[in-house]
């Protein structure tokens, strides 16, 4: 399947905004942002809720007593 | 006295022995490059702060020290440029927003300090994505200082979010600079602007004085024009920083003198980066690197990278910290001031995302980091290309939606950027050649601690190369 930056510009964008930007189509009033940002931040939690962690998994940070 | 327009792109060692040799004084060259910063510096809106009278006064002190024989090390009179994260005492830091514009701090980043110390100079500083873009942004424009033009193509975007930083190396303002990266803010404005970038691996170098976004992603770096400058400058930047409390207290060493022979590293790629991912007017310049890295040696093994939600992954951490970071500007209703509508409804999300969703997130995160330990078992690092193609037009908007539905499961090494950052990797940002009259590059990634076999490869393709030697048409 050829798949190309202008076509995955959402998925692949040129920052730390990439897992953020949606596949809709761009809002424009500011509740309308707001609200596809949640919708965005809804989803991405959706995928990780998807993911398996076994219990013994700790987070990846560190705390140094 | 003339300057000869080639100094502008001279490399670190070239300067140095021309430094050394009182061929040129430490003055002559940091006037030379403080009119040219602050010439051509707005022609695309690079430069966030000149800094020229302070720069004046180190240089004629590094000239003393020149003159005396008091020599400290290959950066000493070179002049360089900091992202507008980097606090400079007494001169405002802005973040590239306008809620914080008229900001001062009254200590320097350790970076700048550390800079300092070995007798670099400190010539502006330069133009970024507000915030670093970590609410996510629709377009370029989103600065304070206005979208970063690309000196290939004034129409293009130079990338983000250390787009000055990119730009004013390519455009021969100054040496080297200093960016930062959370999540590709230093791998796509150095492929952007055809020149060589360096992510170090996350806590060598100290971030204290530098804007947080995500204590846990951010990391800075340099972007020169070479592999060997940017191994000159991590190892003036890095090192232990009690200031710092994600610093690794290490040191960096650059070492190319002790670097493996090219032909005993092994390379982990995914063809169908290059021949199906990459855009169709690019893939012929990656097709020719990947001949060049072949020829010099290098065994180049097809390899997957561990799958997971890279970009859910990070999206979750980064919100949950910068939300937390800037919780007062969220809640204060300062985020307002923001330039980009999508940035500012990014970060009023963000506060609200659930607690579970980051630590589900930063438990993955450590299965990614095993995953990837046991990838480097395999091979030494890995390969793709920094971007698809060459920069986008500077107008484009970033969340246009694609045309068609993302496949199911990632291709390639699609999300290698995520997947670097979340796990801590150094990565490696090295011009390869053109997609029409724009800079395509090549990024390499590699397990934590090895930036100088990074660099060992950087060097053998660029002694085999003269992309990085290329300039922009009228600079």
């Amino acid at each position: 399947m050829k798949i190309t930056r202008r076509k995955l510009a959402a998925a692949v964008a040129a920052s730390v905004t990439a897992p953020l930007l949606a596949q809709a189509p761009a809002p424009r009033t500011p509740d309308q942002e707001l609200q596809a940002a949640r919708d965005r931040m809804k989803s991405n939690g959706d995928k990780l809720a998807a993911q398996s962690v076994p219990m013994s998994t700790e987070p990846a940070f560190q705390f140094r007593a | 006295m003339a300057v000869s327009e080639d100094l502008f792109f001279a490399t670190i060692p070239e300067l140095n022995v021309m430094l050394t040799r009182l061929e040129i004084s430490a003055v002559e060259l940091t006037r030379a490059f403080t009119a040219r910063l602050e010439r051509l510096g707005p022609r695309y809106n690079a430069l966030a702060l000149p800094l020229t009278p302070q720069a004046i006064r180190k240089a004629e002190e590094v000239e003393k020290d020149i003159k005396r024989a008091r020599l400290r090390g290959p950066l000493q009179g070179i002049p360089y440029g900091a992202k507008d994260l980097l606090s400079y005492a007494n001169q405002p830091t802005t973040w590239g927003a306008k809620p914080y514009a008229g900001q001062v701090f009254d200590y320097n980043a350790t970076v700048v300090d550390k800079l300092d110390s070995v007798g670099a100079i400190l010539t502006g500083k330069l133009a970024m994505i507000e915030l670093a873009g970590g609410g996510g942004y629709r377009f370029a424009s989103a600065s304070l200082t206005g979208p970063c033009l690309n000196p290939w193509d004034r129409t293009c975007w130079a990338g983000g979010s250390s787009s000055g930083s990119a730009a004013a190396v390519a455009a021969g303002l100054v040496t080297y600079a200093i960016g930062s990266e959370t999540s590709g803010s230093i791998v796509t404005p150095a492929s952007f602007c055809g020149v060589t970038g360096l992510r170090p691996t996350y806590g060598l170098v100290s971030r204290h004085g530098a804007m947080a976004l995500s204590w846990t992603l951010d990391k800075l770096g340099p972007i020169a024009h070479t592999a060997e400058d940017c191994g000159l400058v991590l190892q003036a930047i890095a090192g232990k920083d009690s200031r710092d409390p994600g610093s690794a207290g290490k040191s960096f060493y650059y070492t190319p003198q002790y670097a493996r022979p090219v032909n005993e590293i092994k390379v982990g790629y995914a063809p169908v980066d290059f021949t199906e991912r990459a855009d169709p007017d690019a893939r012929a310049a990656f097709a020719t690197a990947l001949g060049v890295l072949k020829d010099a040696g290098l065994q180049l093994v097809e390899t997957r990278l561990p799958n997971f939600p890279y970009g859910p992954m990070l999206s979750a951490i980064l919100a949950a910290e910068e939300a937390s970071v800037f919780e007062d500007l969220i809640t204060s209703g300062g985020v307002n001031q923001l330039a980009d509508a999508l940035q500012i409804a990014g970060l009023k999300a963000a506060i609200e995302l659930p607690a579970r969703n980051y630590m589900r997130a930063m438990r993955l995160r450590r299965l990614a980091q095993q995953e990837f330990s046991r990838v480097f078992a395999e091979v030494d690092m890995l390969l793709t290309f920094g971007e698809e193609g060459g920069a986008l037009k500077v107008d484009y908007a970033l969340d246009t939606p694609p045309p068609a539905p993302p496949p199911p499961e990632p291709i390639g090494f699609q999300g290698i950027v995520p997947a670097g950052n979340l796990a801590g990797l150094p990565a490696l940002v090295l011009p390869c050649g053109f997609a029409g009259h724009l800079p395509v590059a090549l990024q390499l990634a590699g397990a934590p601690y090895s930036e100088n076999t990074l660099l060992a490869v950087g060097r053998a393709f660029q002694s085999r190369t003269d992309w990085h030697k290329r300039r922009p048409p009228g600079v």
